[in-house]
């Protein structure tokens, strides 16, 4: 579903990853983990095509980064779903319609958008929070949209930008339940995190460890 | 559908989200749509004025005293036949001696013993023959035929007419490009700083696959509005201007602001094509800086 062949990719200023080869087959759940500026967060740009290598390919779904064509961009992503960080929702709309927007630029029509907004924001225990803006919520609670809006399109894979970064370790806990729920139920996963201690809640994760743009271990 | 409704919502809800940029905006398209307007109106009813003045002007051609009348007939007939003369009227020394009396009070006959006005032809020309270059040709024309003695016509007049006309238009051109440019250029300003306190909005999209038209229609629509409101808010201004003028100044100036239907249909497709074609240049341009 996920390969990367001989990945160079170097930015302006230096960093970037060298000579990176994986796979991640579907139902996987697998976490890049490695100190700051390991290239945990290149490869995801990769994968969604944000960045193009300069050796090797990134091929994701039916899309090779060697020959994928400008607007078909977006079709990739739309079979791709993003959590990061800093949430990344957007305040001057509620939980519903930033969930929706998902399903908008995917062209789905409105009353499918409607039944499909509220299954997932229930599945994500959010049902009764939908009227809210993100501001007005938890952390917890908004990082749970932000991934309700990745899990709306049905994606291939999620993939997961240092998701418990700004949350406290209990609500981390509880959001790697739920991911691995997600997983579970047939979604791959790819985790970029420094923090090792949640490895320990997905058991059967595979494992790849980075330093300095390379991958150490795989495991 | 769906899609479409939703781009057009995310348009107006654009449009209340900008605040200050798009009221200023708004505010520099309806500013502009008056002073072009206005530049419209000036230059329209002058020009009209002017041709109003250009409508009396007339050639006068004084022929020779020993014309015969097989030769005045030949010459009237050569008149008629040019595609420059509107109308000639022939005025006989007998007709000439009349109107001098109506005009001056005097029987001619009676201070001379004889009547000394020729006769002549009075021309009017049609409307595009009405300038100096054309005149002057026309006269050319005219004074080959031997019986011509002399042909007289306002020339400072009508140079003078054909300066402020030319004026008149280098001015009214000048005023609507000079302010179409400034239109576009505050609406592609205002789209930019709209584009960049969106930069969140436009980098989430791109995330989860919006296409660039997905992203770029709202802003022309945004753009398409400000426009619009611009236009009609310039469009209130004239309504209210022509109905103070002709109301309550039309007795001290006798002059009529008239503006028809088509005025304010150009007003506000001229307010839509500036805001669309400003925020057209800006978005294509800054977009792809984003996300």
């Amino acid at each position: 579903m996920i390969s990367f062949e001989n990945v160079t990719a170097i930015f302006p200023r230096g960093a970037g990853v060298k000579d990176i080869n994986l796979r991640v087959n579907s139902g996987d759940f697998v976490f890049i983990i490695g100190p700051s500026g390991a290239g945990k967060s290149t490869i995801l740009r990769l994968i969604y095509m944000d960045i193009f290598p300069d050796k090797g390919k990134v091929k994701v779904y039916r899309y090779d980064s060697s020959k994928i064509k400008e607007k078909e961009i977006p079709l990739l992503r739309r079979k791709i779903g993003m959590i990061f960080q800093d949430f990344r929702l957007l305040n001057d709309r509620n939980v519903y319609q930033n969930v929706a927007l998902s399903l908008y630029v995917s062209h789905v029509k409105t009353r499918e958008i409607k039944t499909r907004v509220y299954e997932v924001l229930n599945s994500v225990g959010l049902g009764h929070r939908v009227h809210y803006k993100p501001d007005e919520l938890s952390g917890g609670e908004q990082q749970r949209v932000a991934i309700a809006r990745a899990l709306v399109k049905s994606p291939i894979v999620l993939l997961a930008d240092e998701p418990t970064g700004n949350l406290d370790p209990k609500v981390s806990a509880e959001l790697m339940i739920l991911l691995k729920k997600i997983n579970k139920e047939g979604t791959a996963i790819v985790m970029a995190t420094h923090n090792y201690k949640l490895i320990d809640y997905i058991p059967d994760a595979r494992i790849i460890q980075m330093d300095k743009g390379r991958i150490i271990s795989i495991s | 559908m769906t899609v479409f409704f939703f781009l057009i919502k995310e348009g107006f809800k654009g449009l209340i989200r900008s605040q200050y940029a798009g009221l200023f905006t708004i505010f520099i398209i309806s500013i502009s749509l008056i002073l072009i307007g206005l530049g419209f109106v000036i230059s329209r009813d002058m020009v009209f004025a002017v041709q109003k003045l250009k409508s009396q002007f007339e050639l006068e051609v004084f022929l020779k005293y020993a014309a015969t009348d097989r030769e005045i007939e030949q010459f009237y007939a050569m008149l008629d036949s040019m595609p420059e003369i509107l109308h000639a009227s022939y005025i006989s020394p007998d007709s000439a001696a009349k109107r001098f009396k109506k005009e001056f009070g005097e029987d001619i006959y009676s201070i001379l013993d004889y009547n000394p006005l020729p006769p002549s032809f009075t021309i009017e020309l049609k409307p595009i023959y009405r300038n100096v270059v054309s005149v002057e040709g026309i006269i050319a024309n005219i004074r080959k035929n031997p019986i011509v003695d002399e042909v007289k016509y306002r020339r400072n007049l009508l140079l003078t007419l054909e300066k402020y006309q030319r004026i008149i238009f280098v001015i009214a051109t000048l005023v609507f490009l000079f302010f179409t440019f400034v239109s576009i250029v505050l609406v592609s300003n205002s789209i930019k700083m709209t584009i960049f306190a969106r930069r969140e909005l436009i980098s989430t999209l791109k995330l989860i696959g919006a296409t660039n038209t997905f992203v770029k229609v709202p802003f022309f629509i945004e753009g398409a509005l400000e426009g619009i409101i611009g236009a009609i808010i310039s469009c209130g201004f004239f309504y209210a201007l022509t109905y103070v003028a002709n109301n309550f100044f039309y007795h001290f100036v006798y002059y009529k602001i008239q503006l028809d239907l088509k005025f304010y249909v150009g007003l506000i497709s001229l307010g839509f094509l500036f805001g669309l074609i400003g925020s057209l240049r800006t978005v294509g341009k800054f977009l792809g800086k984003i996300g």
